[in-house]
């Protein structure tokens, strides 16, 4: 499976409520996800930003936290969402 | 467009794409006159120049007064929430939403400033238990 990323907010309550969820998909599916914060680190953010075009349209125009997403299927998902969506959304990443 | 306009009275500051009729608070009509953003600048230095995190708590407690909305319950959320705004401030220029990543295009990026237009917004808009997308406005239970 290619590299996930899971764009997270030091203060963005959804994605706090997200964590244990990332967790328990972690640890159940054997998926890991590379867990960048985006408003303290400016190399994220810029990086969040450079998938803008991908990202923003499947997140209502918007590069909201948390957005999951790959960068090698340009697929993303974002929100805070139950833990079958999640897992429904990683496992048919390629 | 939307321009600066400057109470030729009172000094009251407008921003928008026409003056008043009446200025609100010396109630005179047809005071305003256009201005640049380098004068509206000038004269909000009167006033003061930064806000306290206690200063905004009860900016947003008075804004919702009379609206269908209220600051969320959940305390331990709205502390979390006040401090990504705080940190947006002081980081970034502008108490952007934690929940939300700036694009860089400024224009763009007023839309993301706290309290943003949220009523409008798919997780508020027509739901009965809408909220802002951070979660930091909910609509009053009725």
């Amino acid at each position: 499976m290619s590299k996930l990323i899971m764009f997270h907010a030091r203060e963005c309550p959804h994605c706090k409520a997200m964590i244990p969820l990332v967790d328990r998909l972690e640890k159940e599916e054997k998926i890991k996800f590379e867990r960048l914060e985006v408003w303290h680190d400016e190399k994220n953010a810029d990086l969040m930003r450079s998938y803008r075009p991908d990202i923003a349209p499947k997140c209502g125009g918007q590069l909201r936290t948390p957005t999951f997403f790959n960068p090698e299927s340009k697929d993303a998902v974002c929100g805070e969402i139950p833990y079958e969506k999640l897992k429904d959304w990683a496992l048919k990443q390629p | 467009m939307k321009k600066f306009w400057r109470c030729f009275v009172c000094n009251d500051i407008h921003y928008g794409v026409k003056p008043p009729e009446v200025c609100p608070t010396c109630l005179v009509k047809n005071a305003y006159v256009e201005i640049s953003s380098a004068e509206a600048e000038k004269i909000s230095r009167i006033t003061r120049t930064t806000m306290t995190r206690d200063e905004f708590r009860r900016a947003i407690d008075k804004f919702v007064e009379k609206n269908e909305f209220q600051v969320c319950p959940d305390q331990a959320k709205v502390e979390m929430l006040l401090d990504g705004l705080i940190a947006n401030e002081q980081n970034q220029g502008l108490k952007y939403c934690p929940c939300r990543l700036a694009t860089r295009d400024f224009v763009e990026d007023l839309k993301l400033v706290c309290p943003c237009n949220f009523v409008s917004h798919e997780t508020y808009k027509g739901r009965e238990d809408g909220e802002c997308w951070c979660g930091l406005f909910v609509r009053r239970k009725k």
